[in-house]
């Protein structure tokens, strides 16, 4: 089965970003599945600030989804309007609205909703977490 | 392959239902076969006559006349809810029965909820 995950639930009011991560290490494991690719949207989009620096004694779901992305080779798709909304910028977005930072970490791109459309036409199941 | 938008969260609790109209509009771009089912806490969305301020929230209503040019003709909300609201609506979905809204879901191959 070939899946992509679609995942809206903030990395800090839910355990959406860490449930979603446990699927797909799950999915990955026997060598069965495929995961076409990951779509944060709404409030997840904040799981690609590199400025949350959680307590080192507690989970990075951050880092550790990128470690995962980096390790199977499936990109990490952060709706571009959803993440400009809400402060998750990358150094083209930055100078493209004339702000001094930015501040998306390695291993997320942002990217249009034709992404997860694309996603949706191209996986057999697409896997919502909230 | 066709996919069902559907929205059950309110207008301006959140963001939720103008990000979930954008992914139904791209869709509709994307010339892929796209209806809206409306329930809920939505059907406010549907309320003729609402003038919310920019700081109440984006004024969706006005989205709704431009969804046809996007291919976006499904859009479905339940007879009984539709009833139960008891103010005038934006006529532009289809009221269907229980029975017709669960054939409606079983009919998509992919549902987004928002």
């Amino acid at each position: 089965m070939n899946y992509s995950l679609f995942i809206t639930g903030s990395p800090t009011a839910s355990r959406a970003c860490h449930s979603a991560l446990d699927f797909a290490e799950a999915a990955v494991t026997n060598g069965e599945n495929t995961i076409q690719g990951i779509f944060f949207y709404e409030e997840a989009v904040a799981i690609a600030t590199n400025l949350a620096m959680p307590p080192r004694d507690e989970c990075n779901i951050r880092d550790e989804w990128s470690i995962f992305a980096k390790q199977h080779k499936i990109p990490l798709y952060v709706c571009i309007a959803a993440a400009i909304r809400r402060g998750q910028l990358n150094e083209s977005e930055a100078k493209r609205h004339e702000v001094e930072h930015f501040v998306l970490a390695d291993e997320y791109q942002l990217e249009g909703l034709g992404s997860l459309v694309s996603l949706t036409l191209e996986s057999d199941r697409i896997v919502r977490f909230k | 392959m066709s996919t069902l938008i559907y929205l059950s969260s309110s207008p301006y609790a959140s963001t939720s239902l103008k990000e979930a109209l954008d992914l139904a509009l791209v869709f509709g771009t994307f010339e892929q076969a796209i209806s809206i089912a409306i329930t809920g806490d939505a059907l406010a969305l549907l309320v003729e006559e609402q003038t919310p301020n920019k700081r109440q929230g984006k004024h969706l209503y006005k989205l709704l006349d431009g969804l046809e040019f996007y291919d976006i003709e499904n859009i479905y909300v339940k007879e009984s809810e539709v009833k139960a609201f008891g103010t005038s609506l934006w006529t532009g979905v289809q009221a269907i029965s229980q029975e017709a809204w669960i054939n409606m879901l079983e009919q998509h191959q992919h549902i987004y909820r928002f």
